[in-house]
């Protein structure tokens, strides 16, 4: 009996692996979604059955016993306990039913296979960064993974609560600052798929996005090995395209290129400000008491160098001083990659502060 | 007092004319005009809150956002969800129309402590003055649910979270106090003849729902301390950078929160029960199994409080566990459903607007309630969790079933509690309209959700896909505001120059349609014996009264 409706609801469902969008969901695009399509469908079509039995008994009855004058009294059943026993322990045993196919679902998308890659996934306001700690590359906003490969990611925030969620995928799970939390998928198709942040994290939450790029096996570890090592080799001359295009999107959220005031000061003309010390403090003092011999900052590159690793050290008048630390997430040369990109802003965006580079510097089209 | 000199027809005393004066209302006693001043209040709140919402529609109409930034946004989802839950729908139906309706129901003169009563919406004013000042002092940018560790953020997160927390704090006494007052009035002031299994089934709901506020409340009341505490002083047990634990606070918060859906329903369910039956003159079908699921639903409603955390972090042996348990609770919410259909089943319906938003309920409550079942399992959950999906299941349950069956229950109550009849043609256009609206707006939001839309989205430039169900949704929305402005303006008429109304105009049974419309100062002047509140056979239509009076041959109880 169970497995005949099983198989009904199966080909009504059509939820064949990798199936593309439909009425209810978006396309499977990845190992674990074929069953919890399968699940949902199960879930609907009971949904279906109960929803237009009692629509139709509505209607079918308010328009058969509508009421024809005033003087009418009715005697119908006030009770029939066989019939209530009936219709409380139906519904039960098909709850259980679904309890039982949920929990099972559930525990494929709960256990990691043993051999997964591993990816750590750092969630700030309002930017993802993911870590390959095989290859020591480092992404932000942007997340690649191979092809037909378990991948788990182990997550955590700096700040609030944030939740990674890839609809495609149908996998999602809560950041929680001060405690690893994991998930598990295997991509079934070369492509892009969002990831969101669907747990509300403040101001930018709607914005707080990234792309997952799925790409073929053989192509992954190259990509890798060259994210890591890209900066290493440059010269200070090359930095800057580099800082533009593959550190800024971190900072995109709250710091604008065309010099819109955001959740921090805008990056335009940025540089002129520091190396003039013409920066206010909420503490009341001026940056350019502290740049100089023998002051705090000998020199202006330290000023931002200090901003990046302990940005609650100096607050700049008008702002919360809600930036986290980038203490040990930038390497020194990355420091400095984002400092000579402050210096050759113009160089690298359009009066509207659109980037016009590409990371190995040539012209965007 | 009213005893001046002539005027034709002769105007009886009534709790509306009994007393005159502005403080005459502040500072009553009365039941009925606390239930009036809450039904008053709630129906401004509701307003406000709407505004809100229609903010919040208009804001999405384009992926980029058409009006508001971020942050405002933001906002606008805070407060239409904190007014909505705290000041409108939990006080909505046991406040404002069980203040009225219950002592009355009971032949009682009041319920059992007056003072208490006066206070309690004494404290819903203090809550919404708190309210108003956390509108004012920075704004409230954390969502209803002032998850940690961003509530507690101080740099972030708006400056008036600590009067809104306060605001819902006093809130919550308003609460418990309705509450431990419906109890004791239940338990002690029930007429001669009115068993138990005699109450009317409103009064059932009421109860059920009174526990969980009398037990329920109090958690939220401390966590909301907690977090002011925190706030402030820093004391490090919701924020992980001291060693606290920010889900710890979700536990807490669900674990009133939880129940208080239920707070907000069964009163709505205990209202369609009385309008289903009344409506379709017909004995209430299975009335003991209505009655035993709101007890049901009231126990089980405590247990399943981790549902909302099932992608919280929180282990999978846990979240097996809630969700066993909060299939549970389906069940009692179907057997509700099945009753009703069977009490129309060979009744006798008229499609007056009490019952036009009576059957509203029974269809949205269906899709809410089947819903939850997407929700209720885990692997589904999992990927809606969260989205748009939830959005749209806790407003087919909160919205289309609690505030649909209060608007059942006003329009049911109001001849009895103004004394005047609203024009019954508008009455059923612009319920249609409400659930036409409601179904347009809410419906296009359970498909984004599961196709991935997440929930609280400023903007949703990635997504713009999407545009084109935020753009039903938002049409909707501007029936449903149509809706509510016609049905406030035929009520308001109403008030000024509607016809005056029977005692019993739909031909209800309960002690309420035997006193007059607009009730005496003191209900009965002696408490009545009932017999059984759902046999309709005793009375008849009386075209000079046009209401019900009960048959000439037939016996009152304990005659």
């Amino acid at each position: 009996m169970f497995s005949i409706l099983t198989l009904l609801l199966a080909t009504l469902a059509n939820t064949t692996q990798g199936a593309p969008a439909n009425f209810w969901l978006p396309k499977q695009a990845s190992t674990v979604a074929q069953g919890v399509d399968f699940t949902f469908f199960v879930i609907t079509w009971i949904c279906y059955v109960f929803f237009f039995g009692i629509t139709a008994a509505l209607i079918i009855f308010m328009i058969k016993y509508r009421r024809k004058g005033h003087d009418i009294t009715v005697q119908g059943p006030t009770h029939n306990t066989p019939l209530e026993i009936a219709w409380t322990v139906i519904p039960l045993l098909l709850v259980v039913v679904i309890f039982v196919v949920g929990m099972r679902g559930y525990l494929d998308l709960r256990e990691a296979p043993e051999d997964s890659y591993d990816v750590q996934v750092t969630g700030q306001k309002w930017s993802w960064t993911f870590q390959h700690p095989k290859y020591g590359a480092t992404q932000v906003a942007e997340l690649t993974v191979p092809v037909n490969t378990p991948v788990r990611l182990l997550m955590t925030s700096n700040d609030v609560l944030h939740s990674v969620w890839i609809p495609d995928f149908r996998v999602k799970m809560d950041l929680v600052p001060g405690r690893y939390t994991s998930l598990w998928f295997e991509a079934i198709a070369v492509g892009n798929y969002n990831l969101n942040c669907a747990e509300y994290c403040g101001k930018d939450h709607s914005k707080m996005f990234a792309t997952v790029r799925v790409v073929p096996v053989d192509d992954f570890e190259p990509m890798m090995i060259k994210l890591a090592s890209e900066y290493e080799d440059m010269s200070v001359g090359e930095l800057p395209a580099y800082a533009v295009n593959r550190l800024y999107n971190r900072c995109q959220s709250c710091h604008s290129l065309d010099g819109t005031t955001g959740t921090g000061p805008s990056f335009k003309g940025l540089w002129d400000r520091v190396k003039d010390g013409d920066v206010d403090f909420t503490s009341g003092e001026k940056l350019s008491n502290l740049l100089g011999e023998s002051t705090t900052y000998e020199i202006p590159e330290n000023y931002i160098r200090s901003s990046i690793v302990n940005p609650q050290g100096h607050i700049v008048q008008g702002y919360l001083g809600s930036m986290p630390s980038f203490q040990g997430q930038l390497k020194d040369k990355q420091i400095t990659a984002i400092i000579e990109m402050f210096k050759h802003l113009d160089e690298l965006t359009d009066a509207e502060g659109n980037i016009t580079v590409n990371p190995d510097g040539t012209p965007r089209q | 007092m009213t005893t001046l000199t002539t005027s034709n027809p002769p105007v009886t005393d009534n709790y509306l004319n009994h007393t005159k004066g502005i403080k005459s209302w502040l500072f009553t006693l009365d039941h009925k005009r606390i239930g009036v001043m809450y039904l008053v209040c709630v129906l401004l709140a509701f307003l406000l809150a709407g505004v809100f919402a229609m903010l919040i529609r208009f804001q999405l109409l384009t992926p980029e956002g058409t009006f508001m930034t971020q942050d405002q946004y933001n906002q606008a989802f805070t407060v239409h969800g904190a007014i909505m839950v705290f000041l409108v729908i939990i006080p909505a139906v046991p406040a404002a129309l069980g203040n009225f309706v219950l002592p009355i129901m009971l032949g009682a003169k009041d319920v059992a402590f007056p003072k208490l009563n006066l206070f309690s919406w004494w404290l819903w004013i203090f809550g919404l003055v708190f309210f108003l000042i956390a509108l004012g002092s920075g704004g409230i940018d954390t969502g209803w649910t002032f998850y940690t560790p961003y509530s507690i953020d101080k740099a972030s997160s708006m400056g008036g979270v600590i009067p809104a927390l306060i605001g819902a704090f006093i809130l919550g006494f308003s609460s418990i106090f309705t509450g431990m007052n419906f109890i004791v009035t239940i338990h002690r002031l029930r007429p001669k003849g009115m068993t138990w299994f005699r109450m009317p089934l409103f009064l059932w709901a009421t109860y059920a729902t009174a526990i969980i506020q009398v037990l329920a409340t109090p958690v939220i009341g401390i966590t909301l301390l907690l977090l002011v505490v925190e706030r402030t002083v820093g004391i490090g047990i919701f924020d992980p950078a001291m060693g606290g634990d920010p889900v710890l606070y979700q536990h807490f918060f669900w674990f009133y929160s939880h129940p208080a859906v239920y707070i907000m329903i069964l009163p709505a369910m205990g209202v369609v029960s009385e309008l289903i039956s009344v409506h379709s003159h017909r004995h209430i079908f299975g009335y003991k199994f209505i009655a035993y699921s709101s007890i049901a639903i009231a126990m089980f409603g405590f247990l399943v409080w981790g549902h909302h955390m099932f992608t919280s972090g929180q282990s999978a042996l846990m979240n097996i566990i809630f969700s066993l348990i909060t299939f549970s609770v389906s069940i009692p919410s179907a057997v509700k459903i099945f009753n009703w259909l069977a009490t129309l089943y060979k009744g006798s319906i008229s499609l007056n607007t009490p019952m036009i938003y009576g059957l509203s309920f029974i269809f949205i409550f269906s899709i809410g309630g089947l819903t939850g079942l997407h929700l209720a399992t885990l692997a589904t959950d999992v990927h809606l969790h969260d989205s748009y999906f939830v959005v749209a299941h806790f407003h087919y349950v909160m919205m289309g079933s609690a505030l649909i069956g209060f608007l059942g229950g006003i329009h049911h109550w109001w001849p009895k509690m103004t004394g005047k009849m609203y024009h019954e043609n508008w009455g059923r256009f612009s319920a249609i309209l409400v659930f036409i609206g409601f179904n347009v707006t809410f419906f296009s939001q359970f498909m984004m959700g599961s196709k991935g839309m997440p929930r609280r989205y400023a903007t949703y430039t990635e997504m713009p896909e999407f545009q084109v169900y935020h753009i039903w949704s938002t049409a909707g929305s501007v029936i449903l505001a149509l809706g509510f402005v016609i049905c406030a303006i035929y009520l308001i008429q109403s008030i000024f120059n509607g016809k005056k109304a029977p005692a019993n105009p739909w031909g209800g049974r309960s002690l309420e349609w035997q006193c007059p419309s607009p009730p005496p100062w003191d209900n009965f002047a002696e408490q009545p014996e009932v017999g059984d509140c759902y046999d309709y056979s005793v009375l008849e239509w009386n075209e000079d009264e046009q209401g019900y009076v009960w048959k000439k041959d037939a016996v009152h109880p304990g005659e």
